[in-house]
């Protein structure tokens, strides 16, 4: 399964991609929202991990665009944002699922599995 | 019980002029010139009070109120500040003598510290005689005040000189029911003390939670030492930050209330967190993943701590990406107030401190800086009902 990440930190980059690494294949990564859309044009991956708070376009206004233009695209928030009307905005974008920051390998895995299980 | 937030400003500002006159009377007595630092009036719980004076030696005097205002007044000296008075004073006197110099310097400022308050109120505020403490931490304060956990108003003065090492603090803790019938009618713009009291509380959570994520992260065991939330002219808060070295992150935030947020380690701190969080030799002071490192704490605290107040108000506080910082804490601060100051001139200022437990090894302070008046609004609008629900479960929503 070919795996985007989206996230400004590179240090939490370089931890998802230890955690993903060996089990999905990452196709690439992203540093904004407006990365993510153009690398999710140029991979179509099966599924993206995006953080919300990026500069230039967040990860909402990013999943939003991505599930307008492929409906069928599976969108993960993984971000350190716990307030539920964030939670609802990530749902009306189009995100799947939701992970808060800072999470362990596990509970990464399983809801990915749930996300891709649907 | 209402609090009218226009009156803390001019019981701040009679503070002001009160720590003013005390420090004019040291100088009067002594000849030595001093100026003061910072004036605030926090909320906190007594138990907070005792970091006023962790890992130093002080010594005092602690006057007790009566009248319009009652409540207790602890004037103290640091170490070489009470050298430099008692040596002032009574040089090559007996101890008693010396030690009887420092508690007349105490009386006497104390009454310079109260006399404006009385005028103000146009009464009389009777002052007991002074009794000397010394020590640390809880040694110095009242066995009374430190065994309570309601939360009190405390107005807080440090006091320094270019010239001579001599610093000291006023701390008045005024009863509580005797300072809300003294700052008078309340109007329009009041708030319940209670709602303070909710809002300190849910920023405790969130000081709480921005803990444990330090902890989750680098495995370091952190706990919250003190919370409290002053109010301050927004001119004073670099000054209240103080001159130490602190490497961190700032972030603005938007909703309701807006504001901005630091998160500040010490050298020491920060370079633990660092070596936890990319246990690898680099070179150079802060390497790039570093930088990123901290920033992705400080991200993650940012969360911790604001969420708590979105999910209760059943709003949205948007984040900025971090800004990594490494200076010293007033030069941190300054660009922030430069901002804020166009438009306000007190401000919230929400203060937290984490350490390591036990050893105090470990510092890292949160300071927020709302909007003032959106957060007025916001504690009129805080529903005390809702205010345990600082955390939601994402499963729940999903």
């Amino acid at each position: 399964m070919d795996v985007l990440i989206a996230d400004d930190s590179e240090f939490m980059r370089s931890l998802l991609r230890e955690i993903l690494e060996g089990e999905y294949s990452i196709v690439d990564e992203a540093e904004n929202g407006v990365e993510a859309i153009e690398l999710y044009d140029e991979y179509d991956p099966d599924l993206v991990m995006m953080d919300i708070v990026m500069p230039i376009r967040d990860g909402i206004e990013a999943t939003d665009e991505i599930t307008d233009t492929d409906p069928g695209a599976k969108v993960i928030m993984c971000t350190s944002v716990g307030q539920e009307q964030k939670m609802k905005s990530a749902i009306q974008a189009g995100a799947e699922g939701y992970i808060t920051k800072p999470f362990q390998k596990p509970s990464v895995l399983d809801e990915i599995e749930n996300v891709v299980a649907g | 019980m209402q609090i009218d937030i226009d009156s803390l400003e001019t019981y701040n500002t009679l503070a002001r002029d009160g720590a003013q006159s005390a420090a004019e009377s040291l100088s009067q007595l002594t000849g030595i010139d001093t100026h003061v630092e910072v004036t605030n009036v926090s909320l906190m719980t007594p138990g907070d009070l005792e970091y006023e004076y962790v890992g130093s030696e002080f010594s005092g005097v602690r006057i007790e109120l009566g009248g319009a205002l009652t409540g207790e007044t602890l004037l103290t000296f640091d170490e070489a500040a009470r050298s430099v008075i008692a040596g002032t004073l009574a040089p090559e006197e007996p101890t008693d003598i010396r030690r009887s110099s420092i508690e007349e310097v105490g009386n006497i400022m104390t009454s310079g510290f109260i006399d404006g308050w009385a005028d103000h109120l146009q009464t009389t505020i009777d002052i007991s005689p002074p009794t000397f403490l010394s020590g640390s931490g809880a040694d110095v304060l009242a066995a009374s005040a430190a065994a309570e956990d309601e939360q009190v108003f405390v107005f807080r003065s440090r006091v320094e000189s270019a010239a001579e090492s001599i610093d000291f603090h006023i701390l008045f803790v005024p009863e509580r029911d005797s300072l809300i019938e003294a700052l008078g009618p309340t109007g329009e713009e009041s708030v319940s003390f209670e709602k303070l009291e909710v809002f300190n509380e849910m920023t405790k959570h969130g000081a709480e939670q921005a803990a444990e994520n330090i902890t989750t992260m680098t495995g370091l065991e952190t706990d919250v030492e003190v919370n409290r939330m002053s109010f301050v002219p927004i001119d004073d808060v670099p000054a209240t930050v103080g001159d130490r070295r602190y490497i961190g992150t700032v972030m603005e935030y938007t909703g309701k209330p807006s504001g901005y947020l630091a998160i500040l380690f010490d050298q020491p701190s920060a370079e633990a967190v660092v070596d936890a969080l990319v246990p690898m030799e680099t070179e150079g002071e802060w390497s790039e993943m570093e930088q990123s490192a901290v920033k992705e704490l400080g991200n993650i605290m940012t969360s911790g701590f604001i969420d708590g107040w979105a999910n209760v108000l059943e709003s949205s506080i948007d984040h900025s990406p971090p800004e990594f910082v490494s200076d010293m804490g007033s030069s941190i601060m300054s660009p922030i107030v430069g901002r804020m100051a166009r438009t306000q001139e007190h401000a919230f200022l929400l203060d937290s401190m984490i350490h390591t437990d036990g050893d105090g090894a470990f510092h890292c302070e949160i300071l927020a800086l709302p909007d003032e008046s959106e957060l007025r609004e916001v504690l009129r609008e805080l529903l005390v009902e809702r205010a345990d629900r600082t955390q939601v479960d994402p499963s729940e929503v999903f």
